[in-house]
C-alpha cells in the first residue's frame, strides 16, 4: 500500500529525520512510537505530502506520490494532531465542506457526512457547532473529516492527546471498527499502551531513525529483556532514588511512586534490588513481576523513557 | 477555491453581531463626516493655489493683470486657452480658470463694465476662498487704477471742453498723485460695481448630495473596508494557527487555489460593505447613486479588489495574527491620512499631496469623486479604476511569491 524509502529531513542544521524506511501492507495497523519531537510528525507531514523531503521515495500503490501528487492526495486521510476543525461551524458544516474539498458533493456527500456521524454516536450532534462539543467529541469528528473521502490509507497524529480515558476508549473502539473493516492506518503515539492494544506492527522511532520495527511479540523477542519488576513506594527518598538509578543505568525507570527495573531473570534480580531499596531507605508497598513491555523495549534500546 | 470562498462567507454570516458591526461602524463614522464635512470652506490656509488664465483681450493692460497676479506670492498662474482650462477644471487637475474677455482694456479705461470673468470648480471651496483673496487685491487694483482715470478723464472733459490733451493729462498726474487718500465715493463704488468678477462653478453644477457627503462617504469606507479586509486576511494566519490550514494544503488543492479563495471571499465581503455603504448614503444621507450606477458598480468593483488585495498582501507577508492587526492599523491610518480618508486633501501641503497617489484610498477617492462630484464619463473615471486594479495586482503577485516562501514554510 504505502513504501517510503530512505527518508530524510533536515531543519537546517538538525536532522529531523533518517533514512525512514517503511513498507505498509494493506489492512495494516501500523504504530509509530517513539516520544515527542522523536519525528513522528515530520514523518507523517512528508507521507502525506505536506513537507517533501530532502532525500526519499514514496510510493502509493506502487506510483510515486511526487509524480501523481494529486491522485495520491485522495488516497490519503490525515487526522492531525490539533483539531483542525472550524469551531464556529456545525459539525455537518464542517464535515461538508472538507468532503467538498475532495469532491465529493450533493446526496453523496450528505449521505457519507450522516453515515459518520452515527458511527461516532454524533449524529444528534450534528448541527451543534464545534465549539460546543467536548474535547473527546472534536477528536471524533477531526477523525471524521478524514474519512469522508473513503481514504486508502489512514494517518492519524496522536489522536488521543489532551482528552479523558472514556473519550480514549471510544476513539480506540473506532479505531479497531476502522480496522477490521480493512483501512489502513498509521498511528503515531508515545502511549505504548496505545500501540500494544491497536497496532499490528510498531515501529519504535528516536530521533529521526526507525530503530526497531515488527509485531509486539516480534520486539519482546528480539529483545534481551523478558519481565520488568514493578515496585511501588510511598516515601519519594531522592537520595536513595539516585542510588538506585546510578546501580542500575539504563535499566531502571522511576515514575511518580513506583521504579521498573527491565530484568532477564525477575527472580534473580529481585532479592538485590529489595536489599537495595532497603539501603535507600526506600519504604516499598508492593512489588510486581509482569511480562516485558515496549516502554522497557524503549528503554533498552535508547537509554531513556518514552516521556523524556 | 470556491469552496473555501463559501466556507469563509458562512462563518462571516455566522457571527451576526460581528457583521452588524462591521457595517454599522462604518456607516456611524460616514454620518459623523458627512456632517463634519458640511462646514467645509470656512477655513484654511495660505499657499500656492494654480491659477489658469485665459487671456483673449491680449492687449497691455491684459498683460499687466497677468504680471500683477503671477507675481503674487500666493498663486502660481498657467496661462490656457479657454478649451484646455475647462477640461482641466472638469477633470479636477485644476481649481479655476480666470477669463479675460476681448475689450478688457477698453472697458476698463472708458469706465465700462469690464468682461471678465471666473470659471472654477465648486468641490474646492477653500482654495477658492484664498483665490478670491488674491484676486480681488490685485486684479481691482490694476481695474481701478485704469477706471478711475477713464472717469477723470471724462469728468474733466465734460466740465472743461477748452483745456488741451497736455493740461489734461497735468490735471490727471495730479489726481494720481491724490489717488493714495482716494475715499468711498459714488465713483468708487461704480468702479468696483464695473470691475466686479462673474464666477461661474464648472464642477458642482448639478450638485449631488454636498461634498462633504461625497468626501465623507468615499473617505471613510475605503479606510474603514481597509480594516475590514485585513481582518478577513488575517483568516487565513487563523488557518494557520487553528492547524485547518495543514489539512487544506494535505487535500488536492493548490496552494494558490487556498489564496485565491482566500482572497475571493475577502472580495465578497468588501463588495458587500461598499454596497451596503453607499446604499445607505442614498436612503439616509441623500446621494443620488444612479447617477453614473455603471461606474459605480464598476468603481466599487476595482476598490473592493484593490482593499482584499492589500488584506491578503498583509497577510500573506506576516507571521501571525498579531502582526497583521499591528502592522495593519499603522498602514490603513498612515494611507488614509496621506490618501484623503481622514480629511480632504486640499487642506494638506503639496508634498502630502504628492504622496497621495500611493495610497488606495486616492484613487478609490478619486473615482468616487469623479462619478459623484465632477460627474464624468466611464472612459474618464476608467484611468482610475485601472490604476486600482494594478495595485491589485502587484499586492497580489508579491502576496503569492510571499505565502509560497513563508507561509508553506511555516506548516
Amino acid at each position: 500500500m504505502l513504501v517510503a524509502k530512505n527518508l530524510s529531513k533536515s531543519y537546517k542544521e538538525v536532522k529531523a529525520l533518517t533514512d525512514v524506511n517503511l513498507n505498509i501492507k494493506k489492512g495494516e495497523l501500523y504504530g509509530m512510537l517513539g516520544p515527542n519531537g522523536a519525528g513522528k510528525t515530520t514523518t507523517i507531514s512528508i507521507l502525506s505530502s505536506l513537507l517533501k523531503p530532502d532525500d526519499g521515495k514514496i510510493f502509493y500503490e506502487e506510483k510515486s506520490l511526487y509524480q501523481n501528487l494529486s491522485e495520491c492526495k485522495k488516497l490519503i486521510g490525515v487526522v492531525p494532531q490539533e483539531i483542525a476543525l472550524y469551531e464556529d461551524l456545525t459539525a455537518s458544516e464542517n464535515l461538508k465542506f472538507w468532503g467538498t474539498m475532495y469532491g465529493i458533493k450533493g446526496q453523496q456527500l450528505q449521505n457519507k457526512s450522516d453515515e459518520l456521524l452515527e458511527f461516532l454516536g454524533l449524529a444528534d450532534r450534528k448541527n451543534h457547532k464545534i465549539k460546543t462539543y467536548s474535547g473527546g467529541m472534536k477528536r471524533r469528528i477531526n477523525i471524521a473529516a478524514a474519512l469522508l473521502h473513503d481514504p486508502k490509507i489512514v494517518f492519524m497524529d496522536e489522536p488521543t492527546v489532551g482528552i479523558d480515558p472514556q473519550s480514549r476508549n471510544l476513539i480506540f473502539e473506532v479505531i479497531e471498527e476502522l480496522h477490521s473493516r480493512g483501512l489502513t492506518m498509521i498511528y503515531t503515539t508515545h502511549y505504548m499502551e496505545e500501540a500494544e492494544r491497536l497496532c499490528d506492527r510498531i515501529g519504535i522511532i528516536d530521533e529521526g531513525r526507525i530503530i526497531a520495527e515488527g509485531s509486539l511479540d516480534e520486539l519482546k523477542a528480539n529483545s534481551s529483556i523478558k519481565e520488568e519488576i514493578h515496585l511501588k513506594y510511598s516515601n519519594p527518598n531522592k537520595n536513595g532514588l539516585e542510588q538506585l538509578t546510578d546501580r542500575y543505568n539504563g535499566q531502571l525507570l522511576v515514575n511518580q511512586d513506583h521504579l521498573i527495573l527491565s530484568s532477564s531473570q525477575a527472580n534473580a534480580d529481585l532479592p538485590e534490588l529489595i536489599q537495595l531499596c532497603s539501603q535507600s531507605e526506600l519504604l516499598l508497598d508492593k512489588i510486581d513481576i509482569r511480562s516485558l513491555s515496549l516502554e522497557s523495549i524503549f528503554l533498552e534500546l535508547t537509554g531513556k523513557s518514552l516521556r523524556d | 477555491m470556491f469552496t473555501i470562498a463559501l466556507k469563509d462567507i458562512k462563518q462571516y454570516f455566522k457571527d451576526k453581531t460581528a457583521v452588524f458591526l462591521s457595517l454599522l461602524l462604518p456607516i456611524a463614522l460616514i454620518t459623523i463626516f458627512a456632517l463634519m464635512y458640511g462646514g467645509i470652506g470656512k477655513s484654511g490656509k495660505s499657499r500656492p493655489i494654480n491659477l489658469l488664465f485665459t487671456d483673449q483681450d491680449k492687449t497691455d493692460l491684459s498683460q499687466e493683470v497677468f504680471s500683477k497676479l503671477d507675481a503674487e506670492e500666493g498663486l502660481k498662474l498657467e496661462p490656457k486657452s479657454y478649451e484646455e482650462a475647462e477640461t482641466l477644471i472638469k477633470k479636477g487637475k485644476r481649481t479655476a480658470v480666470l477669463v479675460l474677455y476681448k475689450g478688457f482694456q477698453d472697458s476698463v479705461e472708458a469706465g465700462k463694465k469690464i468682461p471678465m470673468e471666473l470659471f472654477y470648480d465648486e468641490a474646492k471651496e477653500i482654495e477658492m476662498g484664498l483665490l478670491q483673496q488674491a484676486l480681488w487685491s490685485n486684479l481691482f487694483g490694476v481695474t481701478m487704477k485704469k477706471g478711475i482715470k477713464g472717469k477723470v478723464n471724462t469728468w474733466i472733459k465734460d466740465k472743461n471742453p477748452d483745456l488741451s490733451d497736455s493740461e489734461i493729462e497735468d490735471i490727471q498726474a495730479q489726481v494720481a498723485e491724490q489717488f493714495e487718500g482716494f475715499n468711498n465715493s459714488e465713483e468708487q463704488s461704480e468702479i468696483e460695481e464695473n470691475s466686479e468678477l462673474p464666477m461661474t462653478a464648472l464642477v458642482g453644477e448639478k450638485k449631488n448630495g454636498n461634498l462633504g457627503l461625497v468626501q465623507a462617504i468615499a473617505g471613510i469606507a475605503i479606510m474603514m473596508l481597509l480594516f475590514s479586509v485585513s481582518a478577513s486576511g488575517a483568516s487565513l494566519l487563523k488557518e494557520k494557527e487553528d492547524g485547518t490550514f495543514r489539512r487544506l494544503l494535505i487535500a488536492p488543492v493548490s496552494p494558490s487555489g487556498i489564496l485565491y479563495g482566500k482572497m475571493l471571499s475577502t472580495l465578497f465581503m468588501a463588495v458587500l460593505q461598499l454596497s451596503v455603504m453607499f446604499l445607505y448614503s442614498w436612503l439616509v444621507l441623500g446621494l443620488d447613486i444612479f447617477i453614473n450606477l455603471p461606474a459605480l458598480i464598476l468603481m466599487i468593483l476595482c476598490a473592493a479588489i484593490a482593499c482584499s488585495s492589500f488584506g491578503i498582501f498583509m497577510a500573506s507577508v506576516c507571521k501571525s495574527r498579531k502582526q497583521v492587526e499591528s502592522l495593519s492599523t499603522l498602514i490603513i491610518l498612515v494611507i488614509s491620512a496621506i490618501g484623503g480618508s481622514m480629511m480632504p486633501l486640499f487642506f494638506m501641503p503639496a508634498i502630502m499631496k504628492k504622496l497621495a497617489v500611493i495610497s488606495v484610498n486616492y484613487w478609490a477617492m478619486e473615482g468616487f469623486f469623479d462619478i459623484f462630484w465632477r460627474q464624468l464619463p466611464l472612459i474618464d473615471i476608467l484611468p482610475k479604476m485601472i490604476i486600482l486594479l494594478g495595485i491589485a495586482t502587484v499586492l497580489t503577485t508579491i502576496s503569492v511569491i510571499s505565502f509560497r516562501r513563508n507561509l508553506l514554510k511555516m506548516v
